[in-house]
Parts: structure tokens; C-alpha cells; sequence
């Protein structure tokens, strides 16, 4: 009987703790989530307004995460041209990947957090880009 | 209604040839030869010659079963005058009373008396007093009063010539009076004249010699002015002498001229046992020996052609004798065939002998009982001419086979050989018709028609062709109209379905076939794509169902079933349709970037999608021009 109330008096202290940890810990990586994407600044790309009108974001710059898809086309002056499945929507968006950024491999399946801008004529055109 | 018919049926040309045998007068024109039998008709001049074994009796041909009289053929079985008598002839009772009995007797005493062997004045006279008893006789006609009147025409016309006879002997008599008188005057006078110029030569000679010169001319003119009226009397003497002998001899030739008229006429009438009688008598009446015939004309042609001799009384005589004989003999053949139940040859018989002594008693007595077993064969082979006659070929073949079963002897060979060949050329000329009828040959389908209509206007198979040809015309006329139609509409899906009824239509028509070729060729894809989707379809794969029936559609928008076809498929492929008609809406507003997404949305949706294949590429040309 004296052992079995010792122990039931220690519990609340043991959950409190568990809870004061947990708590650290997600306040800790929901921290080092949003401090370590280098475009948290910039607006999250609305894939769904993408779609449906690209003229209405023409100007804008976004930023988006997703994985290589395909690489649609290459050109020396314009670039790369590759399809990206956004991981916040699962849309696959067409990209251009400047030339300047051509010292990045890109391949199919890798993933990238992409810093955009969507050109005149409603072209994603990526102006960094980084694994993610 | 006889007594017109029968000049014309009664060989024909009696009228023709009696007006043309008064040799001395002005003749009238000759008449033409009757035309009403003209139908049955052919002018055989030159076949009609002296081989005729009638010996110029109406020849009749068993072969081509025509009667050759004055140079022309007649069908005797195919002559509807003739046909309507001799059925009649077989309807009528026999001439049997006693009456009939009676007449036949008279002529037969008639002829007996004017036998040659037996004739005599006195055989002669009772014979022509029998005429008159003989004439009573309804049968008769009256022609035993006209060769009575005709004799004693005849015996007067004789009287007469006896009469210029006497007084041209009178003249005669007068004539030598004169000359006798004249050769008295002329010796008185010259006695007178003698005594004067013994006076004279008395006196001075010198004056004598001149005195004489003027006394010999006194002389002369005395003599002459005496003779003169007995000269004169003895030419009008001479004058009236001649005159009379030529009215004698004119009134001699008239008589006789008279009385062959009579007699041909006779002859022509077919009335033998009269031309016997007028004959006999004619002999007696001129028994100068004279008895050539004084005709000339189609008369003189009709005995000239026939016999190759001159006409004559005599050659009459033999000719009525020989036509009684053949009637006799045609009548015995025919109640013998009859019994023999050969029907056919007995009829034939029967027909012949008719024609030729239609008023002989053989033919007149023959009983109707007889005569009917042979109507019912003449009634239907009758039918059977007229049937030919008209092309009822079909009705024709009936009568056939009624008549074989009438008669033994029939010989169908003719008849079915006309029947048949007809038959079979108008059935060639019919087939021809089809032909030309498919392959659209308007112009010799009506010839063809019109061949096969003329040959057997009552072919039932005519009709049936006709109305099979003139709806496939009709039927081939609304294809044609159908198809303009439809073509005009773009409704090629309807041409496709009723191809075959197109097909046949424009058989014949380059500018429509060549239209409906390519007709056919595209709906011929727009299947294929039909069958292709369905297929794609059945294995669960709409979205590539929809991309084969969308791709048929864009090159056929108008096929209703693709259409359907396509309405279907799209619910069933709705997010990946939606996807690619977003995309290529994008594309049009000049969104590259959106419309390449949702290409790329589709694709992901259909990675087989040639659409998106093909969308993303166009795209992504535009974004990258010179991309590598």
C-alpha cells in the first residue's frame, strides 16, 4: 500500500516534465523550421491562383518547395525549363531555371526551395534556388 | 349483207372482168383489183403462169395453204370475209328439201340435153324451155332467165343479120338490073351514033374529016350524060350493100361478145353447172366455129396466164367441168378425213372446196351434222390466226394445245415455231432492256422496250420489267436526290449507313461517285477512330478513349455518333479533359506558363495523353525558342 502511494504522488511531476520537454522540443524545431528556410520572407506561391490566372501574379515573387519532376527543355540564353510537383499542393508547375543559376545540378526527384518570380508572360522563373 | 360481200369474195375480180370484155365498144377504165381482202393479199403475177395444175381453176397450195387466181396468192385460211362465210356455210342447214331436190334435177335434165352426143333442135328447145322453170328457184339467182334472155338476145340478133341478109340480096339484085340497063342504054345509043356519020361522010372530004372530029366529041358527051345516073345508082347500090354487110357483121359480133360476157361472168361467179349451160347453148346459138373469147384486160390476163392459150368458149367448158369434179372429190375427202377423226385435213378439205363451188351441190347438200364436227377445229384455229395475228402469243399457245386435243392431225409446228420465236426474241430484247436499264442506258431501254413490246405486246413478263425498270428508276432518282441532299446537309454519317442504295445510285454518275468516294473514305476513318476508342474503351482507359474519339472529332466534327461517341467518353474522362481544355484555353488567352501547368496536370493525369505530349512540347517552344 506505502509503495503504491509513492508512486502515484511522483506522476504529476513526471507529466509536467514530459510536457515542459515536448513543449521545448516543438518550440525548438518549429524555430529551426522557420529559421533555417532562407525565403520564409517571401509569400508562399498560390499554386491553385497560379492556375487559374497567371497574369493576376505576374511581377510577384513567391517562394515554393517541391521536387524535380522533368526537365522539359534547356536553352543557353533562356535556361532550363523543368516541372516541380509543389509539396504544398501536389500541382505540378512548369519552372524556368535562369542561366545564372546553371551551376546548380538538377535532377529528377531532388528537392529544391525555390525563391520565384512570375514573369510577364506568367513563367515561374526561379531566381534561387536550394536543396532542401 | 351477202349480196355486197359476195362480188368481192367471189374470186374477187368478176366485176373487174366483165365490164372489160366488150371488145368493139369504148371499154371502161379498168377497175383496179379489189382491195378489201388486201390484207391477205400478195401480188404474184409471175408465180401464177401456165404451170398452174388447176389448168386456171383458183389454184390452191396446200403448202403455204394460198389460192393463186389472176396472177395474185390468197391466204384462204387467214381471210376473215372468207372465214366469216365458210363458219357460216358450217352453221347452215343442208339443202336437202325437196324444192332443192327439185332444182338439181332441172339443171341436171338441163345439162343432160345439152350433152353433145345428144343435142338436137329439138333437145335444144326443151332445154331452153326448161330454163325459165329453173330460174324459179330461189337457189338459182335468176341467171337460168338470164341465159335464157341471153339465147334468145342472141336468136334475135340473128333474125336481124338475116334480115340485112335479104336485103343485101335485094341490092344485089338491083345492082345487076342497073348494070344490065345500062349496057342496053349504051348499045342503043352507039347504033344511033353510026347511022349519023354514014350521012355525013357522003359530002366533001376535007369537011368530012373535020366534021367527024366534032361529031366524035358529041358522041362522047352523049354517052357519058347516058350512063351517068345508072353509074351513079349502081355506087349507092354498092354503098348501102356495104353498109348492111357491116352492120351484119357488127350485129354478129356484138351477140356473141354479149354472150361470152355472160358466160365469164358466170364463171367468175363460180356458178359451173350455169357456165355448162350457157356454154352448150352458146355453140348452138353461133355455130360458126368462132369460140374465141373476145376479152381483154385482167379478163384476157386472168385465162391467158392460167392456161397459156388463148380463152376460149370451150376452155371454159372444161374449166367449169374440172371445178364441179374437184368439189366433188374435195367433199368425198372430207367426209372420209372426218371419220378418220383428222380433223385438221378434213377442215382444209372442206375449205377448199367451198371456195371453189360455194354453190354446188356437193357442198350445198352436204348435212350439218357433218359440217359442225368440223366447226369447232375451224372456229379455234381461227381464233388461233387472230390470236397470231394480234401477238397474243400467250392466248396462241392455248389454242394450240386445244386444237391438238381437237384434231389427230394438227401440226403444231408452224404455229409454235411463230409462238416460240417470238417468244424468245422478245425475251432477248427484254433482257437487253434490263441491261440497259442497270447500267442507265435510258436510250436503249426504250428501244429495247419498244422491240420487245412490238414483238409481244400481251407479254406478261413486259409488265413486270416495266414496273421492276421504272422503279428502279424512281428508286435510283431519290437515291440520286437523297444523296444531294445529305452532302449539301454534311450529313455523312446518313450517306455511311445507306452506302449500298448510294452505291448503286451513282453507279453511273462520275461527279457523284467521285463525291461519295470520299464520302465513304472518311467515314471509313471516322469508324476506325469509333472502333479504336470503343476498343481503348473496354480496357478501362477512358481518358485514352476520349483522346482517340476527340482526335476523329476535330477532323469530323459533324459525325453524330463520333460526337456521342465523344459526349459519353468525356464524363467518363472529366478531370483529365477538363485539365486539357483548361490548358488549351490558357494557351489561347496567351498564358503559357498556367496553360503549360495544366498540360502537365493532364499528363500527369494520362502519361500516354498525345494532347498534352503535343502541348507541353508547343509550349515549351514558345518559352524556350532556342531550346536545344
Amino acid at each position: 500500500m506505502a509503495r503504491r502511494s509513492r508512486s502515484s504522488s511522483q506522476h504529476p511531476w513526471l507529466i509536467a516534465a514530459a510536457i515542459v520537454l515536448v513543449g521545448i522540443f516543438v518550440a525548438g524545431a518549429v524555430y529551426f523550421a522557420t529559421t533555417s528556410d532562407p525565403y520564409r520572407t517571401a509569400a508562399p506561391l498560390d499554386v491553385t491562383a497560379y492556375l487559374e490566372n497567371s497574369n493576376s501574379l505576374r511581377g510577384n515573387t513567391y517562394r515554393a518547395e517541391g521536387e524535380i519532376s522533368n526537365v522539359l527543355g534547356y536553352s543557353a540564353t533562356e535556361g532550363r525549363l523543368i516541372s516541380v510537383t509543389i509539396d504544398a499542393s501536389g500541382e505540378i508547375v512548369p519552372m524556368l531555371i535562369p542561366p545564372e543559376l546553371g551551376d546548380v545540378n538538377i535532377q529528377k526527384g531532388q528537392k529544391f526551395r525555390f525563391l520565384i518570380e512570375v514573369t510577364d508572360k506568367g513563367i515561374l522563373k526561379a531566381t534561387h534556388l536550394t536543396k532542401a | 349483207m351477202i349480196k355486197p360481200v359476195l362480188p368481192c369474195l367471189m374470186l374477187l375480180t368478176a366485176s373487174a372482168a366483165f365490164t372489160q370484155v366488150l371488145e368493139p365498144a369504148p371499154a371502161p377504165p379498168p377497175q383496179p383489183p379489189p382491195q378489201q381482202q388486201g390484207n391477205q393479199e400478195s401480188p404474184d403475177r409471175s408465180g401464177a403462169g401456165a404451170g398452174d395444175p388447176a389448168g386456171g381453176m383458183p389454184f390452191f397450195d396446200p403448202g403455204t395453204e394460198t389460192i393463186t387466181w389472176n396472177g395474185r396468192s390468197w391466204n384462204i385460211a387467214n381471210n376473215r370475209i372468207f372465214q366469216a362465210r365458210f363458219e357460216k356455210y358450217l352453221n347452215a342447214p343442208e339443202e336437202t328439201e325437196e324444192q332443192d331436190g327439185e332444182y338439181n334435177a332441172i339443171i341436171s335434165q338441163i345439162l343432160s340435153l345439152l350433152q353433145p352426143r345428144n343435142v338436137s333442135p329439138k333437145s335444144l328447145d326443151e332445154a331452153f324451155a326448161l330454163l325459165p322453170k329453173a330460174s324459179e328457184f330461189r337457189r338459182d339467182a335468176g341467171l337460168c332467165d338470164t341465159i335464157s334472155n341471153q339465147v334468145y338476145s342472141a336468136w334475135q340478133s340473128q333474125r336481124n343479120r338475116d334480115r340485112l341478109l335479104a336485103a343485101n340480096n335485094a341490092l344485089d339484085e338491083e345492082r345487076r338490073r342497073l348494070e344490065r340497063n345500062k349496057l342496053v342504054s349504051l348499045d342503043r345509043l352507039r347504033l344511033s351514033m353510026t347511022r349519023d356519020q354514014r350521012g355525013s361522010i357522003r359530002g366533001d372530004r376535007q369537011q368530012a374529016g373535020d366534021d367527024r372530029t366534032t361529031q366524035q366529041k358529041l358522041d362522047d358527051a352523049r354517052l357519058d350524060a347516058s350512063v351517068q345516073p345508072f353509074d351513079t345508082r349502081i355506087a349507092e347500090v354498092l354503098a348501102i350493100r356495104k353498109a348492111n354487110e357491116a352492120k351484119r357483121e357488127m350485129a354478129a359480133l356484138q351477140a356473141k361478145i354479149e354472150f361470152q360476157a355472160l358466160i365469164v361472168q358466170l364463171f367468175l361467179q363460180r356458178r359451173f353447172e350455169h357456165v355448162l349451160i350457157a356454154t352448150r347453148f352458146y355453140r348452138h346459138v353461133f355455130a360458126d366455129g368462132d369460140d374465141r373469147l373476145r376479152v381483154k384486160g385482167e379478163a384476157k390476163d386472168l385465162f391467158d396466164k392460167t392456161t397459156g392459150l388463148p380463152p376460149t368458149v370451150g376452155t371454159l367448158d372444161s374449166m367449169a367441168s374440172e371445178a364441179i369434179r374437184d368439189v366433188a372429190e374435195g367433199v368425198e375427202a372430207f367426209k372420209f378425213l372426218m371419220e378418220r377423226e383428222e380433223t385438221e385435213s378434213a377442215s382444209k378439205r372442206l375449205a377448199e372446196a367451198f371456195l371453189v363451188g360455194e354453190y354446188l351441190p356437193p357442198i350445198r347438200t352436204l348435212p350439218r351434222e357433218e359440217k359442225r364436227r368440223a366447226l369447232t377445229f375451224v372456229q379455234k384455229a381461227n381464233q388461233l390466226l387472230s390470236a397470231l395475228d394480234v401477238k397474243d402469243y400467250a392466248r396462241a399457245e392455248k389454242l394450240v394445245a386445244e386444237l391438238e386435243e381437237t384434231a389427230k392431225d394438227f401440226d403444231n409446228s408452224k404455229p409454235m415455231a411463230a409462238i416460240q420465236t417470238a417468244k424468245t426474241i422478245a425475251a432477248m430484247h427484254l433482257a437487253k432492256a434490263r441491261n440497259a436499264a442497270v447500267s442507265g442506258d435510258r436510250e436503249t431501254l426504250e428501244i429495247e422496250l419498244k422491240a420487245a413490246t412490238e414483238i409481244w405486246p400481251r407479254n406478261p413478263d413486259l409488265a413486270e420489267v416495266s414496273s421492276g425498270i421504272f422503279t428502279q428508276g424512281n428508286v435510283q432518282n431519290q437515291a440520286l436526290v437523297d444523296l444531294d441532299q445529305l452532302l449539301s446537309q454534311k450529313n455523312y454519317r446518313q450517306i455511311f449507313d445507306d452506302k449500298e442504295r448510294f452505291i448503286a445510285a451513282v453507279a453511273h454518275d462520275p461527279t457523284r461517285q467521285e463525291q461519295l468516294r470520299k464520302v465513304l473514305e472518311e467515314m471509313t476513318l471516322i469508324e476506325g477512330a469509333i472502333i479504336r476508342a470503343q476498343e481503348i474503351e473496354k480496357r478501362g482507359d477512358y481518358a485514352g478513349a476520349w483522346e482517340s474519339a476527340e482526335l476523329a472529332f476535330r477532323q469530323y466534327p459533324a459525325d453524330s455518333k463520333l460526337n456521342q461517341l465523344r459526349a459519353n467518353l468525356t464524363t467518363r474522362a472529366a478531370d483529365f479533359v477538363r485539365s486539357l481544355r483548361q490548358a488549351e484555353e490558357l494557351e489561347n488567352r496567351g498564358q503559357p506558363g498556367s496553360s503549360l501547368a495544366w498540360f502537365l496536370k493532364a499528363q500527369h493525369q494520362y502519361p500516354n495523353s498525345e494532347f498534352a505530349r503535343q502541348g507541353i512540347e508547343r509550349l515549351t517552344r514558345q518559352i524556350l525558342p532556342d531550346a536545344s
